[in-house]
């Protein structure tokens, strides 16, 4: 019973959180009306309009918010594993092949392309850079792949390109935010808790949505990239550390029995839950959720977040080695977590800003390493998936956050010491694989220089209205209702992407 | 001979029921005069419902006939019909109530009133049933519709089958619907913006308050056309910003049409339309991949039981009576728990026992499991040995049994199932043969994996 009273409370709480001058000016509409007809239709006795409204029907739901749901419509895909490459690829080194481009290398960049247009660092009239990768088709679908991804050309038969998306944010963190989250502003749920609140999780013993990351640091636009914005709190991303143990002090402690943690955990929780019921404030239940929630992981995760007992083939499928931060051994994390029935696994390697401001961020030297830590091992997560039939109920999606320019960057009007490129909205390449994904589309047509889409363009609601159809949504009926309107991963935007769509 | 009167008579409802209408509201106003001790009105007051009454029994008398003779449904006329006899016996009501008094008396007006509210009513069916029940709203802007909580049927676009699209009018299949779509809802014979009406093709022909807006065969100098791809800024632009925008497929299939001498009876393949323009409008008659079932949606409480014994069990989609079943919480599962499944074994259509401590046996269980269509065995210890069962799994589409014993004739044994798609056999005896054994083919197809990526000189290449 001590449930029930606690989400009577919570459910007041929330309705006065969410009272906004929407609703005053909609409950002045639509109750004066409703105030003269009330004794008309229910005699004087108004309770009965109140009783009506109140008498609460609990789901399992109210008391776990992971519980599953089943999707509205049967998904192709069952789980998502979203590989972001955070500072955006260059798609002119990658995928998008521009011979065009090569002629007019080191020329000064046309009037036209530079007409009313503001770049994040390039001023004045930049040279065009053509491109520094070799290209060649591959496969059956003939997918162009630069030899900067030697292993993934190889597995391009498997996944489907989109060659014009375009965004409408040129720096980092808001282009991320948009590219997650739907929105460029912060207080939008990521795409992952989007999902995760309308299917919850399958094992109840791992969190539905996990983020790691790789490359030294965390995305531009830090933890609201995976962050549940005005969803309840539960549907975050939970940050496994890529380095060392994977959630910190899972081991009890020697000298400490699960039994004895146990009662630490019940204690703890029964001070929140007097705390919640002073102030009743939901995200109390949250904390309390989560404790419970680190308590069951203990048994699963650190089977599951072990990469070491994987049999030696794996591990050089992946190019894993086991303790180090590295893309390679998050893929394979992925892959295990999906596996074990995890609903959303994002992963975000940082370092891909090439714009040849030195070494590191050049076009055609650290753009090459950088290429070579994540070509095998995305490669060898779309095989591994494949052979084990994963790849049948797992949507892979992987890009950046926006493009690179065709020209090179001239910081400052300054000539660079390296080939580099600054940031591109128009026109960048995306792959979509797995789970009801057409295998060796290729979709979206750049003009000569790679700068702008000329056909088959998509936009990043367009992603996000295709990602949530393949899970089993309509995007345009998604909706959460908050601050008295009900809101959608795309907003008001968002069109199928048919022709990636088996 | 004179069969033809009842018909007639019917017909004269919608005149006559004026009226009653008319003679009684005069009447019900004359109520409310102001009057002094005695009311002067009184007898033409009553002289105005005895006619009231009078008109509105021959107005009930022709409606009952019309509803005989005019094929409306009992359904449709049953509260009008009463609402008429309430009017009819109000009316002489009123009369006989006010022949002993000297002046309108509160009840009286209390009365007259209750009078006026039925014959609102009353009135207001009977337009329902002649004009139609949307004939005030659907005159109003949309966005007061659906303020109004009216919902508005979105207009079908072109749907094509994959059969016949070549055959399929290019102007009523294709073109007509598109206009339907888009620009219909202000183009229309009730509410035509521009005195433009785009819901046939003679009002197609007919143009707008700019004169013609269609040029067979030059689709630039058709309006109907140019508008669509004028820069979405222009005012002249169509349809307005802020409204939903057609595709470009679509603008192009309009653009086809006229170029084509925008013909009423040509059919797509006469006009030369590739299939790539028309394809997103060819219905893919794709089967479902569950089998359909006309189960009802599973009880929660059901689920509720299966989730307490430590299954994970959620219907496959919304509202869907078949089930998915996974333990993945559940390692512990043994053939014994089966009895656990069995209650449900016509709703499973997705079983995941991977990991579990089942034996080869439970494969008798599972083949009576009649709408599977997924089945996971990864990491157990089953053997192979009747494995062959399961070919009488109608639905069985996707069988995974990864990191098992499963040797290659045993999977052979599944070759005359009629359903199977896929195998995944990855990490197992019959993956190592299949390398040594190639040439041998599979009713399905049959995934056992080894997937290596070779070294390459780059892999070790620091740039």
């Amino acid at each position: 019973m001590k449930h029930l009273e606690k989400l009577f409370a919570e459910l007041a709480v929330q309705k006065l959180q969410n009272q906004t001058r929407r609703h005053f000016l909609m409950d002045c509409v639509s109750k004066v009306g409703g105030l003269a007809l009330a004794p008309l239709l229910f005699g004087c006795e108004p309770e009965q309009l109140m009783k009506s409204s109140s008498g609460l029907n609990l789901s399992e739901r109210d008391l776990n918010p992971l519980a599953p749901l089943p999707p509205p419509f049967v998904g192709k895909a069952k789980s998502i594993i979203y590989l972001h490459m955070a500072g955006a690829p260059s798609q002119l080194e990658l995928f998008d092949f521009k011979p065009e481009l090569a002629k007019y290398h080191n020329q000064d960049c046309p009037e036209s392309l530079l007409e009313g247009r503001k770049f994040a660092f390039i001023r004045g009239v930049p040279k065009m850079l053509g491109p520094q990768a070799k290209f060649a088709q591959h496969g059956k679908s003939g997918a162009w792949v630069s030899d900067y991804l030697p292993h993934f050309a190889k597995v391009a038969d498997e996944v489907a390109f989109l060659k014009a998306v375009h965004t409408d944010q040129f720096n980092h963190g808001p282009a991320q935010l948009f590219m997650q989250t739907g929105s460029p502003r912060l207080g939008r749920p990521s795409l992952g808790s989007w999902v995760t609140y309308g299917l919850g999780t399958e094992n109840q013993n791992l969190p539905g949505f996990v983020v790691l990351t790789s490359g030294g640091k965390t995305p531009d636009a830090g933890k609201s990239v995976w962050g549940s914005g005005f969803l309840p709190s539960v549907y975050q991303g939970v940050q496994c550390r890529s380095k060392g143990d994977p959630v910190l002090y899972l081991e009890d402690p020697t000298g400490m029995s699960r039994d004895l943690k146990k009662n630490v955990i019940s204690a703890i929780n029964q001070v929140n839950q007097e705390d919640f019921e002073t102030f009743g404030d939901p995200e109390i239940l949250a904390r309390i959720n989560q404790y419970e929630m680190a308590y069951r992981m203990q048994i699963e995760v650190p089977e599951v977040m072990n990469i070491n007992d994987e049999p030696a083939h794996i591990h050089e499928l992946y190019g894993t080695k086991p303790g180090e931060e590295s893309f390679a051994n998050n893929c394979l994390l992925a892959r295990k977590l999906v596996e074990k029935g995890v609903r959303v696994v994002q992963l975000y390697d940082w370092g891909w800003d090439t714009h040849g401001t030195d070494h590191d961020g050049s076009i055609d030297m650290g753009l090459r390493n950088k290429c070579r830590e994540i070509d095998r091992p995305m490669s060898a997560l779309l095989l591994d998936l494949k052979q084990r039939g994963l790849l049948e109920e797992t949507l892979v999606v992987w890009g950046g956050e926006f493009g690179r320019t065709p020209m090179q960057e001239n910081r400052e009007g300054k000539v660079q010491g390296f080939m580099g490129r600054d940031h591109h909205v128009d026109a960048f390449t995306m792959w979509m694989a797995g789970g009801g994904v057409k295998k060796g589309a290729s979709y979206g047509i750049t003009d000569d220089f790679g700068f702008s889409g000329v056909d088959e363009r998509v936009s990043v609601h367009d992603l996000h209205a295709t990602i949530l159809q393949l899970m089993g949504f309509n995007h345009e009926k998604f909706t959460y209702d908050f601050q008295g309107r009900p809101f959608r991963l795309t907003d008001v935007h968002g069109e199928l992407i048919h022709a990636v769509l088996a | 001979m004179l069969e033809f009167l009842g018909p007639l008579l019917g017909r004269m409802h919608p005149l006559l029921v004026h009226l009653p209408i008319g003679i009684l509201v005069f009447g019900i106003l004359l109520c409310f005069f102001p009057q002094k001790k005695k009311n002067p009105l009184l007898p033409s007051i009553r002289l105005a419902f005895l006619l009231g009454g009078i008109a509105a029994l021959s107005a009930g008398i022709s409606g009952f006939l019309q509803y005989q003779f005019e094929g409306f449904a009992w359904e449709d006329v049953r509260i009008h019909l009463f609402g008429g006899i309430l009017t009819t016996l109000g009316s002489f009501g009123v009369f006989f109530h006010l022949k002993s008094l000297k002046k309108i008396q509160l009840k009286s007006k209390i009365f007259v009133l209750g009078l006026a509210l039925v014959l609102i009513i009353t009135g207001h069916l009977g337009g329902n049933l002649t004009h139609g029940e949307s004939y005030f709203t659907e005159v109003l802007p949309q966005e007061l519709q659906s303020f109004l909580g009216i919902e508005i049927q979105p207009e079908k676009g072109p749907e094509l089958a994959e059969e016949s699209w070549e055959e399929a009018v290019f102007y009523s299949e294709v073109v007509q619907p598109i206009l339907n779509q888009n620009c219909k809802s202000c183009h229309n014979p009730r509410n035509k913006k521009g005195e433009l009406d785009l819901s046939s093709m003679k009002a197609l022909l007919a143009g707008g308050e700019d004169g013609l807006i269609l040029t067979a065969g030059d689709a630039e100098h058709s309006e109907l056309f140019a508008r669509l791809i004028l820069p979405k800024e222009d005012e002249k632009h169509m349809p307005p910003s802020g409204k939903p925008q057609p595709s470009k497929e679509e603008i192009a299939l309009i653009e086809s049409w006229i170029k084509s001498g925008a013909k009423d009876n040509q059919t797509l393949a006469g006009a030369g339309i590739p299939r790539k323009l028309i394809e997103r409008f060819i219905a893919k008659n794709e089967k479902p991949f569950y089998p359909i079932t006309d189960f009802p949606a599973i009880s929660t409480d059901s689920l509720a039981e299966l989730k307490s014994f430590g299954f994970f069990a959620e219907a496959v989609e919304s509202g869907s009576g078949l089930l998915k079943v996974t333990c993945i919480n559940f390692p512990d599962f043994q053939n014994s728990d089966w009895d656990k499944l069995a209650p449900f074994k016509n709703r499973i259509a997705y079983l995941d026992l991977s990991g579990t401590k089942i034996s080869s046996e439970i494969i008798n269980s599972i083949v009576e499991l009649p709408n599977l269509t997924v089945l996971k065995l990864n990491e157990t210890a089953i053997s192979g040995s009747n494995l062959g069962a399961l070919t009488a799994l109608a639905h069985l589409k996707l069988l995974y049994m990864n990191n098992t014993t499963f040797t290659l004739r045993e999977i052979q044994m599944l070759a005359k199932s009629q359903s199977l798609k896929k195998v995944f056999a990855f990490d197992t005896p019959a993956a190592k043969e299949w390398t040594v054994s190639e040439g041998l083919t599979f009713p399905f197809q049959l995934e056992v994996g080894n997937f290596q990526l070779p070294k390459l000189p780059t892999d070790t290449i620091v740039y």
